[in-house]
């Protein structure tokens, strides 16, 4: 036989619930880091600067649901638990404070650009909820179509697509379109 | 008495009367029927079936097709998932046609006609192919193919001088030189129809082709990669009976010098490459078919010259469009049989107010795919109560508009079912909500006669794929993206639906715990195989590295050939362990 069955243990065939194979544990935790990540860098960026702008002006949270949609992932699995982000905000765990108030650098990094904020404990937590939520917005939706709900649940029934695919385009127009836009970035005498 | 115990089955008809009537049934499904009734018609058909179409490669092997159908004239084998148009398969994912060469070469000595589809095929396949069939050879396409170069085409240019047909279309192809297409100019008289649309085959010389134009005085159809037209008034002159016409480009800045550019009389297919028409409006009236896929014109210059073509029967243009092209259309051209919209960049998008006026002007429709960035319920309903020949309708929805008017689509997606009886092919690309679960038991209950289904973001929860596989009765090819199912709906789904032979889906809920249960749908005769999430890096215009995060892929289905041997690493075949 040319080729063997590859044995890699995917669904976790033949081993238990609990004793997860290294190799499985290692794409749960990658998937799970990958998630967040993924989450994050769809989140529009207004959204993120509006939640750090209004703790710090006044302390009730924006309702991002009536103003945002937040792209969701669908492939997320359900059963990803919130990790604790050592990636993204080292400073902040070492800086704990109780009354929450006392603000710490919270770095973002997102789609090649870096920025950071200074934020209080609870701004960031609220951030951190918002991502995990981005990231597990498809179970919701799929529970909030039951009740039959108006308007205010539109925004939230109507997720955009965005989570790991952008609309597919055929390659043969996909290429056209690009050379196109090339050509015209050429003509114009100011393009660099 | 005796006789008829020990005799076969007896018809009561003579060998010699059915061959008599066997030529007079070529379609598949006739022929399927006859080669079950008994071991003699069987045998009859085998002996006498013309044209053989392999839907998936894998299905079966070409040494089996050869034992079978030793007399085959005319073939057409299938490779990659259709996903493979949208980059979405990686490239070296397999249908390679090397070994349906070898079978032609070797044993099938009647074979005219060959057609490949989003396969792999190599030089040397072509050089085989070439030097066993080149002097018998009439058609050869190589659609949407890869993996070869302008030398494999050399071999053909050269020694397939009997052809009639060379099509290349979307093919990616290694350019080395022209010298393929001089070959052809040299040996060949009787060409027909030749095809290299889409592909990136630019070192072509125009001196070749109207060499060919001259020779060759049947050439009905060319279609070509970007040469530029002014070069081309030789050729257009010497293609005097020249029915369609695609590709060219318009880089000359002295717009004007293209009003000297004639058409050949006859010229009733066009796909240009042009900002500009005028030149097109004196036979605008004769064209039936119309590829404005790669034009530059906007939604102003489509309605002047739509208006102008009462006779069009296909049409193939970009969102650009918009609704009022879309109604210009439906005035104008009664004959509309095809019409596809395909997405383009721009602002300009179509929406169900331009369907609901299209399915009312034009009821000759048996072929509508469109992208919309907004669609209603009513819209459906008209396209249910108006095109009532619609055959193969495709909707896609855009990411556009952050909200769309009218949802779920529950009751317009089933009155376009209702409406439209002759329906066999549909493709719905949705957004979570905007088809519930009960839609999703609307399409698997009112779709009869659907053999092909692609259904993207459709559904709410399993319980939709449930009521999906209850109906469906005739649905062989099920394709899928975006699921929120489970891996236990979707081998439920797949052992229930009762024709369903192949299955493909990417994005789903992957089980996270130990499970047997996409292995559930493993049968005999079934394949099963993995493409697991990937992480795809391509890099953009701008030379910026683009990450894509491609979910994981299944891909199910019939064969009587057992699991593939020829995988990549990114394929994995799941057997069941027994």
């Amino acid at each position: 036989m040319s080729r063997a069955t590859v044995e890699l243990d995917f669904f976790g065939m033949e081993k238990a619930n609990s004793s997860k194979s290294q190799f499985q544990k290692f794409i749960d935790r990658r998937r799970s880091i990958r998630g967040i990540q993924g989450a994050i860098s769809k989140m529009n960026p207004e959204l993120i600067k509006s939640v750090i702008s209004s703790g710090s002006t006044n302390r009730t949270p924006v309702d991002w649901r009536k103003s945002f949609s937040v792209p969701s992932s669908p492939k997320e699995d359900r059963s990803s638990p919130v990790p604790s982000l050592p990636i993204l905000n080292p400073a902040l765990r070492s800086n704990s404070s109780d009354d929450g108030t006392e603000t710490a650098p919270l770095t973002i990094f997102y789609n090649g650009t870096v920025s950071v904020f200074n934020v209080s404990r609870d701004k960031a937590e609220s951030i951190f909820k918002l991502a995990v939520e981005g990231s597990s917005k498809n179970v919701e939706s799929a529970d909030s179509s039951k009740v039959a709900n108006p308007s205010s649940d539109q925004q939230n029934l109507l997720e955009s697509r965005n989570g790991d695919l952008p609309i597919a385009r055929r390659k043969s127009l996909q290429r056209f379109l690009e050379k196109r836009k090339e050509r015209l970035t050429c003509v114009s005498p100011y393009a660099w | 008495m005796e006789e008829r115990r020990t005799a076969p089955f007896n018809t009561g008809m003579p060998d010699a009367v059915l061959k008599c009537v066997l030529p007079y049934l070529d379609g598949p499904r006739d022929r399927a029927s006859i080669s079950l009734v008994c071991r003699r018609w069987y045998e009859l058909d085998s002996a006498s079936r013309k044209h053989i179409t392999i839907a998936f490669c894998y299905t079966t092997t070409a040494d089996r097709l050869g034992r079978r159908f030793p007399a085959v004239e005319s073939l057409k084998v299938k490779g990659k998932p259709r996903a493979a148009m949208y980059d979405l398969i990686p490239d070296d994912w397999g249908g390679y046609v090397r070994p349906w060469v070898q079978e032609v070469a070797a044993n099938l000595d009647r074979l005219r006609w060959l057609h490949f589809r989003r396969m792999i095929v190599r030089d040397s396949d072509l050089e085989v192919l070439a030097r066993s069939r080149g002097g018998v050879l009439r058609a050869l396409k190589l659609d949407k193919c890869s993996g070869f170069s302008t030398d494999g085409l050399f071999h053909i240019g050269s020694m397939c001088r009997e052809l009639r047909t060379l099509c290349l279309e979307e093919s990616s192809i290694v350019e080395l030189d022209g010298q393929w297409l001089h070959e052809i100019a040299m040996n060949n008289s009787i060409l027909e129809t030749l095809n290299f649309y889409r592909t990136d085959l630019v070192q072509v010389s125009f001196e070749d082709l109207e060499r060919i134009a001259r020779n060759c005085c049947n050439l009905t159809s060319v279609k070509i990669s970007n040469c530029e037209i002014l070069d081309l008034v030789g050729f257009f002159r010497a293609a005097a009976v020249l029915e369609e016409f695609c590709g060219g480009s318009f880089n000359n800045e002295q717009s004007d010098r293209y009003n000297a550019v004639t058409f050949p009389p006859k010229l009733c297919r066009l796909g240009l490459g042009s900002h500009r028409m005028p030149s097109v409006f004196p036979f605008a009236s004769l064209l039936n078919k119309l590829d404005l896929l790669y034009a530059l014109l906007d939604t102003e210059d489509h309605c002047l010259l739509i208006q102008r073509c009462p006779n069009l029967e296909i049409l193939e243009t970009r969102t650009v469009i918009g609704d009022r092209g879309l109604e210009v259309l439906a005035q104008s051209c009664k004959k509309l049989k095809r019409l596809r919209i395909e997405r383009g960049s721009g602002n300009v998008s179509v929406s169900h107010r331009g369907l609901t006026v299209l399915a009312q002007g034009c009821l000759a429709l048996e072929y509508l795919a469109v992208y919309v960035s907004d669609i209603t319920n009513a819209s459906l309903e008209s396209i249910g109560t108006y095109s009532k020949n619609l055959c193969d309708f495709r909707l896609a929805l855009l990411d556009r508009e952050e909200t769309i008017t009218d949802f779920p689509l529950d009751n317009g997606v089933r009155a376009l079912l209702r409406g439209c009886e002759k329906l066999r092919r549909l493709a719905l690309y949705l957004r979570p909500g905007v088809l519930t679960d009960v839609g999703l038991g609307y399409i698997g209950r009112y779709s009869p006669n659907v053999r092909w289904m692609f259904l993207g973001y459709v559904g709410s929860s399993d319980t939709g794929l449930f009521e999906f596989s209850k109906g469906c009765p005739s649905l062989q090819k099920l394709e899928m993206m975006g699921c929120c199912f489970s891996e236990r709906a979707l081998a439920h789904a797949a052992l229930q639906l009762p024709s369903l032979r192949y299955l493909w889906v990417q994005g789903y809920q992957t089980s996270s715990q130990s499970s047997d249960d996409l292995l559930a749908m493993a049968r005999p005769c079934r394949n099963i195989e993995l493409i697991p999430a990937r992480r795809v890096i391509t890099t953009d215009q701008v030379e910026e590295a683009v990450v894509l995060e491609h979910p994981a892929q299944i891909l199910a289905y019939c064969s009587l050939a057992g699991p593939r041997t020829d995988f990549p690493e990114t394929v994995i075949s799941l057997d069941p362990v027994l």
